[in-house]
């Protein structure tokens, strides 16, 4: 999967399922209140049926003249009876404090009803009544809606998973489509353009004909083309091309692709300042190198202007290309480096010359950095 | 002599009367008037010690049928309270005794 699609794929599946996840959240923390309301509903509703028992025997024991009056008492229910100002009478409990303007009410873990009597039986006029919250049901509640966001959670991540590969597959296609029609290009164009560059090098070297300059045209135009043609490979074949790390003296490397570049250079009569230090070496395959090298020197001939300067440093800790060129702007720096992405739309190109130097950047762990001033030029640093 | 005088002041609260016996509670035994369930009758209605004795009061300073509490069958077979004359005082003293004679807090027990 391209790292586009996984983007793509990652992104509705964090809306998808952050959606309905809070949804399925809001649902059951609904659900779990409404159940939580009608268990503590039904246990008031005992307290309220004890209270109704403690009445009754009240008013026999209020017909009751032989002694000692006996207090109902049966657990878990605790009771206690008050008269009409509120001061305690008798019970099996006396609580510490109680919510008078409250029929029900929750303190701690116990349930309390305050039931009012009258006649005033024995005096009184206030009878409440307690027993302990019974957590198991609660307990059970909580189990069963977690439970209920497990599941659901877990039948809706597959969903999503399905949902968003139906949704990335046209795009899918689409980039299969163009990576095809890339690979058929690129292929129907290397055995035309290698056939130009070696004629014209041919020419070069064998006849000493007329239109130089002409001829040195047609060499910039076939290596920006076979150029182009490299990369675009390099980005088809990226991901199942296999690298072959070697100890590579890059100092030679550089020079080497400085010479290819020599007749852009001297096109835009650009004056080259380098500075490599010899024998300096990386572990890299070459063919990453290549591409890095390449499309550092060919976006610093490019936006270079017209004799300008081109400088080359390498040492053994970094590599940096500056030119004097049009420069790029602070806000898109970072922006440049995606693929398809450019600055300057006045120049030719496709935008993949830095996602390039990115990617073998990324897979060799370098630093890459890009300082640029508008119209005073740009330095790239690559720090090992 | 002095042994006789101390024992007198020591057994005599025994066979003292008190204020609630004697102005009240030996007429209602002589008579038969059911003090508890009168007591009773009033805590029914009125729940508290302070309203208990306000309407008592009210009630033992002017006594009449009507403004009893009690129902109609209770004076055919009871005679109707007569106006006794005690000071204020002496009567609010005997009514909260007669509350706390027969207060039920005394009576209650926890069932086991």
């Amino acid at each position: 999967m391209l790292h586009s699609e996984k983007r793509s794929l990652f992104r509705f599946l964090a809306i998808y399922l952050s959606s309905t996840f809070l949804l399925f959240l809001l649902a059951t923390f609904i659900f779990y209140n409404f159940q939580k309301h009608h268990i503590i509903d039904t246990q008031e509703q005992e307290l309220k049926i004890q209270a109704k028992e403690i009445s009754q025997t009240l008013r026999q024991l209020n017909e009751t003249f032989s002694k000692p009056l006996l207090y109902p008492n049966k657990a878990p229910f605790k009771s206690a009876i008050y008269n009409l100002d509120k001061a305690y009478i008798f019970g099996s409990f006396r609580p510490h404090k109680i919510q008078w303007e409250k029929e029900y009410y929750q303190e701690k873990s116990k349930l309390f009803h305050i039931h009012s009597i009258y006649p005033y039986y024995l005096g009184a006029s206030y009878l409440v009544v307690s027993k302990p919250l019974n957590q198991k049901p609660i307990e059970q509640l909580i189990k069963l809606s977690l439970l209920f966001l497990l599941i659901a959670g877990t039948i809706f991540t597959l969903l999503g998973l399905f949902l968003g590969k139906l949704f990335i597959a046209p795009m899918k296609e689409s980039i299969h489509n163009m990576n095809k029609f890339i690979e058929d290009t690129t292929h129907e164009l290397n055995t035309p353009i290698s056939t130009i560059l070696t004629n014209i090098e041919l020419l070069d070297t064998i006849y000493d004909c007329e239109g130089k300059q002409e001829m040195r045209r047609i060499e910039i135009a076939s290596k920006t083309l076979s150029r182009l043609y490299e990369d675009l490979t390099y980005l088809k074949l990226n991901h199942n091309y296999h690298r072959e790390i070697i100890v590579l003296n890059i100092s030679e490397l550089i020079l080497e692709r400085i010479e290819y570049f020599n007749t852009l250079i001297e096109a835009k009569k650009i004056l080259l300042k380098c500075s490599i230090e010899k024998d300096t070496t990386l572990n890299i395959d070459k063919n990453d190198a290549i591409r890095m090298v390449d499309n550092l020197i060919s976006n610093a001939i490019k936006y270079n202007k017209k004799e300008g300067e081109l400088s080359v440093i390498l040492t053994n800790q970094e590599l940096t290309i500056q030119d004097t060129g049009v420069g790029i702007k602070a806000e898109n720096i970072q922006i440049i480096q995606s693929r398809f992405k450019r600055d300057n739309q006045n120049e030719g190109g496709f935008g993949i010359g830095l996602d390039i130097v990115g990617q073998v950047v990324k897979r060799y762990n370098f630093n890459f950095k890009i300082i640029s001033k508008i119209n005073k030029g740009t330095k790239v640093v690559i720090t090992w | 002599m002095v042994k006789k005088f101390l024992l007198l002041v020591l057994i005599s609260p025994l066979f003292s009367e008190t204020s609630l016996e004697k102005n009240c509670l030996s007429c209602h035994i002589k008579e038969k008037i059911p003090s508890e369930l009168i007591y009773r009758r009033y805590l029914t209605r009125y729940s508290t010690h302070r309203a208990i004795k306000s309407t008592l009061l009210s009630y033992l300073k002017n006594p009449k049928k009507r403004d009893s509490i009690m129902p109609k069958q209770f004076f055919l077979k009871f005679p109707e309270k007569k106006f006794v004359d005690l000071n204020s005082s002496l009567l609010e003293k005997n009514i909260d005794d007669y509350i706390d004679y027969f207060d039920l807090k005394k009576q209650l027990k926890l069932s086991k």
